[in-house]
């Protein structure tokens, strides 16, 4: 069994391009959440999401093919015998709007394999790989399946990619379900009532530790275990009972042979919707009981990036744990009884060495990642 | 790696089937109806009028296939996962809540129709009526022999403590495309860690480095996987199951052509 190691990653978010700005702007307590000036809001529920800044909305093609620009920007050259994993939920979904606006055609290039194609080209990439979708937990399940693949000697690197706009189509969609907050979200607080959308794009570059000393890359931290399990309950609604979350994490603890009293953080999902965080908080506590590590999340800066959203926390996860410490949850002023004294919206320090990083989404699905911190 | 296929099921234009109630490949081109709630389940399903097209026949196959396997019934959730693979996805979904959500400015945008624009929700449709709690996700990828499904699902059972995964594909024409697919439809293999419980299963599948083996044959495609599994000693090995396979494809095809 080899072990995965994260060697190099990329971000480009609603708080600015690098995992540096990123990580920066979170201990400092920003939020990329504004007003959206992408389409009219009027009649949705809310006019607020976390776009990234700068994107120019092309007449032809997709706002997607700027945020891979600028991920390809950040990420540099990465070995063309890399496996490709994307984790896009909808990926090119603007070209199918606008053509469905305009009453044209519907273009081949809403599909995923010209996607595909393409970023196997922007990354230099010889094979073209393939796109999972998981819903909101895309990017966790696809670094899972990328370290399931090293760790069992089929690859020795793997690219995970998860990408997603802010588009019009899904906004009113998560409107239409009542499901957008009116305010900016406020993850795990009691006054919480829904979520904010956001975008992202991200690519983590996984490898065996053997081949990250020989290319000599530095272990940024090590994907010491993972887990994924479906709640079995509703396509829409998390399980009350927390199940599928429940049965994640503990596979991802029994994976990485690590006790909970030497996890020193959780990065939670937590959308900011009634439902969703009280999910995590019963998975948690039913985990760690009163053993409860710190907790944050960070949708109250960065809005819900949908697939992507497993891939930047799991990139922040890596700072936390070099940096030994999270940044506060933004917009949890006033944390739900179940989370006091262990969710806040200011930094704190941790200490130790493992940090899990759980998502969910549509379709019951759920992912929990646990880090070791890295060399450096 | 290694599995043994248990359940074959699909709801192809040769109409609803499993392969021990079927005598002919399922997998043609065609006209696919989309199934109504009686054709796939006895008991009344409140929730299966509400499904997009594409969830409908994607449940159809992954319940015949469960049935195929007598794993239809349960009493506890249980560790087994699903691995779709489509081409296409729910295009005809997301262009059907688009006519809802564009004109009047998104007022109408349908929320019933949104929830099935992701894809991998009628696999949440399925875990939620089976109690399958492994992994479970939806796959776009140039996939040529179209056995990337099954490969990824038994990848899953090497690394995971999953005692099966469902794997197949899900694909409907999108014909305001111009995009066919060479098998419009559904099918899924059950695939077990162990031989099913009843003590028949349709043999042993294998993956060596990309190569998978059937029986210690070479499996070259997904087509070929299928007619392999469905020999003639499987043919109404079950007797008086109510879902007795539908006129075989061939004979179908020659009515509709």
């Amino acid at each position: 069994m080899s072990r995965v190691v994260l060697t190099r990653i990329a971000t480009v978010t609603a708080l600015g391009d690098g995992l540096g700005t990123l990580w920066q702007g979170l201990l400092a307590g920003q939020s990329g959440i504004a007003p959206i000036k992408r389409f009219d809001c009027n009649n949705y529920l809310s006019g607020l999401g976390a776009c990234i800044d700068g994107l120019a909305t092309p007449t032809e093609g997709s706002l997607l093919d700027a945020v891979l620009d600028r991920v390809v920007n950040e990420m540099g050259e990465v070995p063309p015998d890399c496996r490709l994993l994307v984790a896009s939920t909808k990926g090119e979904i603007d070209r199918l709007e606008n053509a469905c606006r305009r009453g044209e055609k519907i273009p081949q290039a809403v599909l995923f394999e010209p996607l595909l194609e393409k970023i196997a080209r922007r990354f230099k990439l010889s094979g073209r790989g393939m796109n999972i979708n998981a819903a909101c937990a895309s990017s966790t399940i696809a670094l899972i399946k990328g370290a399931s693949l090293i760790s069992g000697g089929h690859a020795e690197m793997v690219l995970v990619l998860g990408l997603d706009i802010l588009s019009e189509f899904v906004f009113s969609g998560f409107s239409a379900l009542q499901a957008l907050s009116p305010d900016a979200c406020r993850p795990f607080d009691c006054h919480r009532n829904g979520l904010t959308l956001g975008e992202a794009g991200v690519a983590l570059l996984l490898m065996s530790e053997e081949r990250a000393r020989q290319s000599g890359e530095i272990p940024m931290a090590f994907v010491a275990g993972w887990g994924a399990a479906n709640d079995a309950h509703h396509v829409t609604a998390p399980a009350r009972d927390a199940n599928g979350l429940i049965l994640s994490i503990r596979q991802a603890l029994k994976k990485a042979d690590v006790g909970v009293d030497r996890v020193a953080a959780i990065n939670a999902h937590g959308t900011g919707t009634v439902y969703n965080d009280a999910m995590e908080l019963k998975a948690f506590k039913a985990i760690f009981g009163n053993g409860l590590p710190p907790v944050h999340g960070v949708k109250g800066s960065l809005g819900h990036c949908l697939g992507a959203s497993g891939g930047v926390e799991i990139g922040i996860a890596c700072r936390a744990l070099q940096e030994q410490k999270i940044p506060g949850t933004i917009g949890c002023w006033e944390a739900e009884d179940e989370a006091q004294g262990m969710i806040g919206a200011s930094a704190q320090s941790i200490d130790g060495e493992y940090l899990l990083c759980c998502n969910s989404g549509f379709g019951g699905v759920n992912g929990a990642v646990l880090l070791r911190k890295g060399d450096s | 790696m290694r599995a043994w296929i248990n359940g074959v099921g699909w709801m192809t234009p040769a109409g609803c089937g499993m392969g021990r109630a079927g005598s002919e490949q399922p997998l043609c081109a065609g006209q696919l109806d989309i199934p109504t709630r009686a054709q796939v389940f006895e008991e009344p399903d409140k929730r299966f009028g509400r499904l997009d097209p594409f969830s409908r026949v994607g449940l159809a196959a992954v319940a015949f296939c469960l049935r195929d396997a007598g794993e239809e019934h349960w009493t506890e959730k249980r560790p087994i996962g699903i691995v779709a693979s489509s081409r296409y996805g729910c295009l005809g979904t997301d262009v059907a809540y688009l006519e809802t959500m564009l004109p009047d400015g998104g007022k109408l945008a349908s929320p019933n129709l949104f929830a099935y624009t992701l894809p991998n929700c009628f696999l949440g449709e399925a875990a939620l009526r089976f109690g399958l709690t492994g992994n479970s996700l939806l796959l776009n990828q140039k996939d040529d022999n179209g056995l990337c499904a099954v490969r990824f699902a038994m990848e899953e059972l090497s690394w995971s403590g999953q005692q099966g995964v469902l794997a197949g594909f899900c694909d409907l024409p999108f014909s305001e495309m111009g995009l066919e697919v060479d098998f419009p439809g559904s099918l899924f293999f059950l695939l077990g860690r162990e031989p099913d419980a009843r003590g028949v299963t349709y043999g042993e599948l294998r993956l060596s480095g990309d190569q998978l083996f059937f029986k210690d044959k070479v499996v070259p495609d997904f087509s070929a996987l299928v007619k392999a599994c469905l020999g003639a000693h499987f043919i109404n090995r079950f007797p008086g199951n109510k879902f007795q396979g539908k006129p075989a494809c061939r004979d179908k095809e020659a009515v509709k052509r």
